[in-house]
């Protein structure tokens, strides 16, 4: 039997945890601004297709 | 990781008991390997032999791989594929509740032209508000390289080999042209990322935890996403890129050739189950062991010849059973990593049960001016049974080489050939190539 030297550290990095919560609040807002437009259009469309 | 009888196990410690149960009971395991995103593991019951562990929770076997790929052997699509897979997993995984918790470019491998997790332990459990520790890790086994490669050449990803860890960031901006800061994915996850760690890294700690929403985690794996859709390889055109639209064959001994490889291959007992294709291009003849049902490496040197192989793999999606990939023969991958051992050289991933190396030892002993006998040594290491074709100094593709330098190649000759390799094989069978001064040999491994 032997065994395996498969060794790894991960370190976050203090910085890569602030700059991806600034990116990730812009990127969120985008996401979930184009999920309620998404869905809006789909509740507009259904009711209009239920007017015809 | 153990390895026992040619069998690959892993420990699984109480440590990280919660996380793999909750891994399995919320359907995410079942759900990745349904869509063939992770390889499969069995739970070994009976691990006697192993050394006793208080730490142990369980030992399960992943499904073992026919070969083992590394980053720096990968073609810019191949990079960019792993990485999306990775993404692609990762949102999985927050829909169910858990994250990815590391990124490493290795824990992806590639079956065939398909990529794969192959790491089951990757996954914890979820907790609102936690941001991903793996997003640097993400960004330089992936996004810098494939940035750069963007820009420059596909050849920076053999570099990765210096860099088991990704390239740094810091140093990634530095070898980024100007206008790279341009593109609004690069800006956010290249530049400002190297100037956050820049800025907060060397403070030991943050005063106050930073608390990430899942609508933001979200958008952040979006937005990664989107910046590697918007990399695409550089269109560049290199000696070996367009080999088989600008060969030398006629119709006739191209078609002879192709058919003496073949017979060649279906006589060799028992089937072959692994082919290396040495010298591959774009893997032409490589689809031969493939249709033969041999799982097949494709190897080149010229990383677009490579590219436009797994293209055409991926594009018709013809043989799940051949992996382009690239590699110098003249300077194969070596052992890697802490003590030599956490990357396998190319010879210990060996040998093949067949290698071809069809209109290549020309570029080996003339183009680098090695001597027959040590290519004849070294390819006997490689491979059980070698189908090698021998192209000779009246080729025009050897003349062609001839041309800008001194025939000093004095040796370079069809019985010099024949006795270097006997030194090391037994012919089996050779035949010439029709309409052409070439010839291809059978040859077995002397034991």
């Amino acid at each position: 039997m032997r065994l395996l030297n498969l060794f790894g550290y991960l370190d976050p990095g203090s910085g890569s945890i602030i700059i991806q919560s600034i990116i990730g609040i812009f990127a969120g807002i985008g996401l979930f601004g184009r999920k309620v437009i998404a869905s809006t259009l789909g509740k507009i469309r259904k009711f209009l297709a239920r007017l015809k | 990781m153990f390895e026992k009888n040619g069998q690959l196990l892993r420990q699984i410690n109480k440590a990280g008991q919660a996380d793999f149960d909750y891994f399995l009971s919320c359907g995410l395991y079942n759900k990745l390997t349904e869509l063939k995103w992770l390889i499969p593991h069995t739970e070994v019951k009976n691990y006697a032999g192993l050394p006793a562990d208080p730490m142990r929770y369980k030992v399960i076997q992943p499904q073992r791989l026919p070969f083992v790929s590394y980053p720096y052997e990968w073609t810019f699509d191949q990079l960019k594929d792993a990485a999306l897979l990775t993404l692609k997993i990762q949102a999985l995984a927050l829909s169910r509740g858990m994250i990815l918790k590391d990124a490493s470019a290795y824990n992806v491998q590639f079956v065939g032209h398909k990529p794969v997790l192959i790491d089951s332990l990757s996954f914890s459990i979820y907790e609102i508000g936690t941001p991903w520790k793996a997003y640097r890790q993400f960004c330089e086994h992936f996004v810098a390289p494939l940035a750069i490669a963007y820009y420059g050449s596909p050849q920076i990803i053999r570099t990765l080999s210096a860099f088991l860890d990704g390239l740094p960031l810091e140093m990634a901006v530095r070898l980024l042209p100007q206008r790279a800061r341009f593109k609004k994915g690069l800006l956010a996850h290249l530049y400002m990322h190297s100037s956050a760690q820049r800025r907060y890294n060397a403070r030991p700690t943050l005063a106050k935890p930073r608390k990430i929403s899942s609508w933001a985690l979200q958008g952040l794996i979006g937005s990664l996403e989107k910046c590697l859709q918007a990399l695409r390889p550089p269109d560049l055109k290199t000696e070996w890129g367009e080999y088989y639209s600008d060969t030398n064959y006629t119709k006739t001994s191209f078609k002879a050739k192709r058919q003496i490889v073949k017979t060649m291959l279906k006589q060799i007992s028992p089937r072959p189950k692994i082919v290396w294709d040495l010298g591959a291009n774009d893997g032409t003849f490589s689809s031969l062991a493939a249709e033969l049902g041999a799982y097949t490496v494709a190897f080149d040197i010229d990383p677009m010849a490579v590219a436009s192989n797994y293209r055409q793999l991926k594009a018709h999606s013809s043989y799940g059973n051949m992996l382009p990939l690239v590699s110098d023969l003249t300077n194969p991958s070596p052992a890697l990593g802490w003590a030599h051992a956490e990357r396998h050289s190319l010879l210990q991933r060996g040998p093949a049960d067949v290698a071809l190396a069809l209109a290549l030892i020309h570029h080996l002993a003339v183009g680098n001016n090695l001597p027959l006998s040590k290519i004849a040594d070294f390819m006997s290491k490689l491979c059980q049974y070698l189908i090698i074709e021998f192209v000779p100094k009246s080729d025009s593709k050897v003349r062609l080489l001839l041309s800008s330098r001194e025939d000093i190649f004095k040796q370079y000759d069809i019985a010099h050939f024949e006795k270097a390799f006997a030194d090391y094989f037994e012919l089996v069978k050779h035949e010439k190539v029709l309409g052409s001064h070439r010839a291809v040999y059978l040859y077995k491994v002397k034991s």
